[in-house]
């Protein structure tokens, strides 16, 4: 053991290392060494997908003597997800163990936070062209003695006399740079314009294209589309994981951690605002060629003096570089749900996780980027979509910009799902809002083989009705298994889309019953009692043989209970808010979220996600918020849209409504307890549809 | 029939009817119970509140789910309806009793699974003092001392709400330290149990209904030994 206090950790097969405090637990020590493992439930002991493994033995390439003693005793929870076999040769679950001595710590495959496969493509929208920057070229004529006015007024002089800009302000970091860019460019200079207030930034010389930024911070994803700001063009999408991830996964965990955790929310809100700036420096480094290692005439690597390889660009031949830094983009947009709105912001969110859950702000706000910390032009300001209320937040306001159902006479019923289900209804005469608690179920956490789209998760099922027999396909393999050797599909478990899947292919092929259970009418193998636990039903989607984990793949009664809770949710918020606005169908139901893109509208109807619809009229609308976040960008006059929306849309809590029990709990049958499903006609058998 | 064979009969229509969720086999028997003068408060216990006992196992199995519970639970009061007025003080008399106070804490406002232990509470015999959801901490102070009621049960469906649990913990435990205090619900754990120094807990809606079920199979255990005496 080294210095008192402290002691050595190593994580593999990742190789980090380094000295953590005695006495934290495992999945602290990982955060603070860069591992990331997965913790679905925040730490609460309920989710079991943390599983590690203490090595027992001295290892000298580390200098540390690790043993399976050298962390805290066993507790009784551990029990439900660590076989004896397991216990024996050293897993523990890390939110638990807390580390006393030196240990080697393995983190099996299943437990490593995968690298997700985020959808969030830019769809081609319609916006109009109004950006709240735009950038001016005006040519001067160079002072002399009769003429030694300042620079800043001989150029808003030009400003006001040519494009009519009066009064105009300029921010001191830009004023700064304005004496040798107004030379610079001989006396032609190009200024940004903020809401035709203040100048934010001056070229030299003639400038015709700059660059913008919106952002939509997700729970777990973000997205940033990087956009010219004169042609509207999408030059770039870059996403990645929220990094606040590793405090829990959904947003009440990470109020929570606010809560117990001393500054616990400064924490999340530099991991976020450091995502951005790495999101920032991504969208730019596209805009630059890429690089290779700098050879010599004989084809050897040049080191240079620490022995790192020298790099140097290696552009495609006929192809144009715009080569940006992150002070070229000019305007960047933010929308989230209310959490991740606040804990960027630092607004303490506790009163949002609290009924009756209101938000610290609705309105819109645009703060400096320097003063958030976010690395791009100096002067610009970042504009903070407003929220509708705690549940529903900026990134619901993102969606109803972009699909407008304020200005249509289509009742429409917008669904995004997510960790919290948001929901819309109406048209231009009335729009309500809600949210439910759909949990993360529908994401593939608390299931027994549940994680994120990352390869090897399930997306596709099918399941004959004959045999019961199973066909997959996993992300990041084209070939189904019916066209693939078991060995090929390294299966590791079952993500969001492949959930809907499952349990509408259960249904269909009536492995299931309509309340959820097994059918006492089996036709295949793959139905057992767990060998190691007689009380857990399980059905085997992957044997043993397809994945990389080394065993079956199985979708448990209990899990089947999970998704009926989550989508009984779900349908139930749909039918309330319908019943609220007096009618029992809607023209069109659409589907947000990056979940949204990978949907199977028909499983998703089957399986009974929202009231019967036309099918042709469930439609998905992909990212909705980032693409709301884009047209803020763009187009200033829905800012003030966005303004109006969010006071606007009547926010109605359904957990109080009278016979909020009931309709739940017929809700969470499959489709539904007693709703008709005249479109499923034909599409599920009929003895299956109508049975009792 | 023979008035014990009439009893058994109508006991197990009692008992099925909870099971099957079929509130009319439950009206029909609950009524011929009290037609033919047999004793409403056996009735109760060995016939509605021993299905619901099935109900609690077959959830516990995993063949039966929220649905069907709380199917079950209407279809038991609807019994509970027709028999409680007719149960006599007398059979209560020197039997065990006790009085819970149960509600779902400040800032929470999800009540399914408080709504489920209220009525295994009700079945047990307990005389419930349900203060509804979003209810102030102080408020599970005043009501237990008003009523002197021998337990608190909390529960919290959010890990935000969940904090509060431990303040009232404290409050009611200052004031009067025998009360037992159960806590329940989806973000609660047997750790925050300790930690916040509660009594006992129920790790799921499921799990407490269990808890629940037992504290009703206990209490027949206990009066079947009385009566015998």
């Amino acid at each position: 053991m080294g210095d008192k206090g402290k002691v050595k950790v190593i994580f593999q097969p990742s190789g980090r290392r380094g000295e953590v405090d005695k006495g934290i637990n495992i999945i602290e020590a990982s955060r603070r060494l860069g591992v990331d493992i997965e913790t679905l439930c925040g730490e609460k002991r309920v989710c079991g997908k943390c599983k590690v493994r203490i090595e027992k033995g001295s290892f000298e390439k580390f200098g540390v003597v690790s043993d399976p003693s050298h962390v805290s005793a066993w507790q009784q929870e551990e029990e439900k997800f660590i076989t004896p076999e397991q216990r024996a040769s050293g897993y523990r679950l890390g939110c638990v163990a807390e580390i006393q001595d030196d240990i080697l710590v393995f983190v099996p495959e299943e437990s490593r936070a995968g690298k997700q496969v985020v959808s969030k493509a830019a769809r081609d929208i319609d916006i109009n062209w109004n950006p709240a920057v735009r950038i001016y070229t005006v040519t001067v004529t160079p002072p002399t003695f009769e003429d030694p006015l300042g620079d800043f007024e001989r150029m808003t002089q030009a400003l006001e006399k040519e494009y009519g800009l009066k009064g105009l302000d300029i921010d001191w970091f830009t004023l700064r740079d304005l004496p040798n860019t107004i030379r610079k460019g001989e006396w032609t200079i190009t200024a940004a314009v903020w809401m035709d207030k203040e100048i934010i930034k001056v070229w030299p010389g003639r400038v015709e294209d700059y660059y913008g930024l919106a952002i939509d911070v997700g729970t777990t994803t973000v997205a940033a589309y990087f956009c010219n700001m004169r042609t509207m063009e999408v030059l770039d999408t870059v996403s990645m994981m929220n990094p606040q991830c590793k405090y829990g996964e959904d947003v009440m965990s990470r109020i929570t951690y606010h809560m117990q955790t001393p500054g616990g929310l400064e924490r999340m809100s530099d991991d976020i605002i450091e995502g951005l700036n790495e999101l920032v420096r991504k969208a730019c480094e596209g805009t630059h060629p890429p690089m290779k290692k700098k050879k010599d005439e004989t084809g050897k690597v040049i080191k240079d003096e620490s022995g790192e390889p020298i790099m140097i660009a290696d552009p495609e031949e006929g192809k144009t570089y715009l080569r940006l830094e992150p002070s070229d983009i000019i305007d960047l947009t933010l929308g989230g749900n209310t959490a991740m709105h606040h804990i960027l912001l630092k607004l303490d969110p506790q009163y949002v996780g609290l009924a009756p859950f209101p938000p610290v702000v609705h309105r819109s706000l645009d703060i400096r980027a320097r003063d958030l910390g976010i690395g791009i032009n100096k002067s610009s300001r970042v504009f903070i979509m407003p929220n509708e209320a705690g549940f529903v937040g900026a990134d619901n306001v993102c969606v109803l910009v972009c699909e407008k159902p304020h200005q249509s006479d289509t009742l429409q019923l917008i669904i995004d799902i997510g960790t919290n289900g948001e929901l819309v209804l109406g048209n231009k005469d009335k729009l309500i809002s809600s949210s439910c608690a759909t949990g993360p179920a529908l994401e593939g956490a608390q299931l027994a083989f549940g994680m994120r789209a990352a390869p090897g998760a399930i997306e596709r099922i099918k399941i004959d009705p004959e045999t019961h027999e199973v066909d997959y396909k996993v992300i990041g393999r084209e070939a189904w298994l019916a066209y693939s050797k078991p060995e090929e599909m390294k299966t590791k478990g079952i993500c969001g889309s492949g959930i809907l899947d499952v349990l509408a292919e259960l249904y269909r092929s009536g492995v299931v019953e309509k309340s959820g259970r097994f059918s006492k009418n089996q036709k295949s193998k793959r139905f057992r009692t767990n060998p190691d636990n007689p009380r857990q039903k399980e059905f085997i989607i992957a044997w043993a043989n397809e994945t990389s984990i080394d065993k079956d793949v199985v979708i448990t009664q209990k899990d089947i209970r999970q998704i009926q809770l989550a989508k009984g949710a779900l349908y139930t918020g749909c039918k309330l808010m319908m019943r609220r606005m007096g009618i029992d169908k809607v023209d069109t139901i659409k589907i947000a979220g990056a979940f949204g893109t990978h949907v199977d509208r028909e499983k998703a109807l089957i399986m009974g996600l929202f009231p019967d619809c036309e099918i042709e009229k469930i439609l998905s609308i992909g990212n909705a918020a980032g693409d709301g976040a884009r047209v803020v960008l763009l187009d200033r006059d829905m800012r003030v849209d966005a303004a109006w929306i969010s006071r606007n849309v009547e926010y109605i809590e359904l957990t109080v409504e009278k016979d909020f029990e009931r309709q739940f709990m017929e809700s969470m049958q499959i489709p539904h307890m007693t709703d008709l499903f005249p479109h499923l006609e034909g599409l599920v058998p009929e003895e299956i549809l109508h049975q009792k | 029939m023979g008035k014990e064979e009439l009893r058994e009969e109508l006991l197990k229509q009692l008992h099925e009817g909870v099971v099957e969720f079929e509130e009319d086999k439950v009206r029909e028997a609950a009524q011929r119970v009290l037609d033919e003068g047999l004793n409403a408060y056996d009735a109760v216990m060995n016939g509605l509140a021993a299905g619901m006992q099935e109900v609690g196992d077959l959830y516990d199995q995993q063949e039966y789910f929220v649905p069907e519970l709380l199917m079950c639970a209407d279809a038991l009061y609807v019994g509970l309806d027709i028999l409680k007025p007719h149960i006599s003080l007398e059979d209560l008399g020197d039997k065990p009793k006790g009085q819970v106070v149960i509600g779902t804490v400040q800032g929470d406002v999800h009540d399914i699974g408080k709504n489920i232990i209220k009525m295994m509470f009700e079945v047990a015999g307990f005389t419930v003092h349900d203060l509804g959801r979003d209810v102030p901490l102080e408020k599970f102070v005043e009501e237990q001392l008003r009523t002197d009621s021998e337990i608190v049960a909390l529960s919290a469906m959010m890990t935000t709400t969940m904090m509060g649990m431990e303040k009232v913990i404290k409050m009611i435990k200052e004031k009067n330290p025998n009360v037992a205090i159960m806590l329940g619900g989806a973000p609660v754990t047997s750790d925050t149990a300790t930690l916040f120094g509660a009594d006992g807990y129920a790790d799921s809606a499921g799990n407490a209904v269990q808890e629940a079920i037992k504290m009703i199979g206990r209490l027949r255990e206990m009066q079947a030994k009385w009566t015998d005496n």
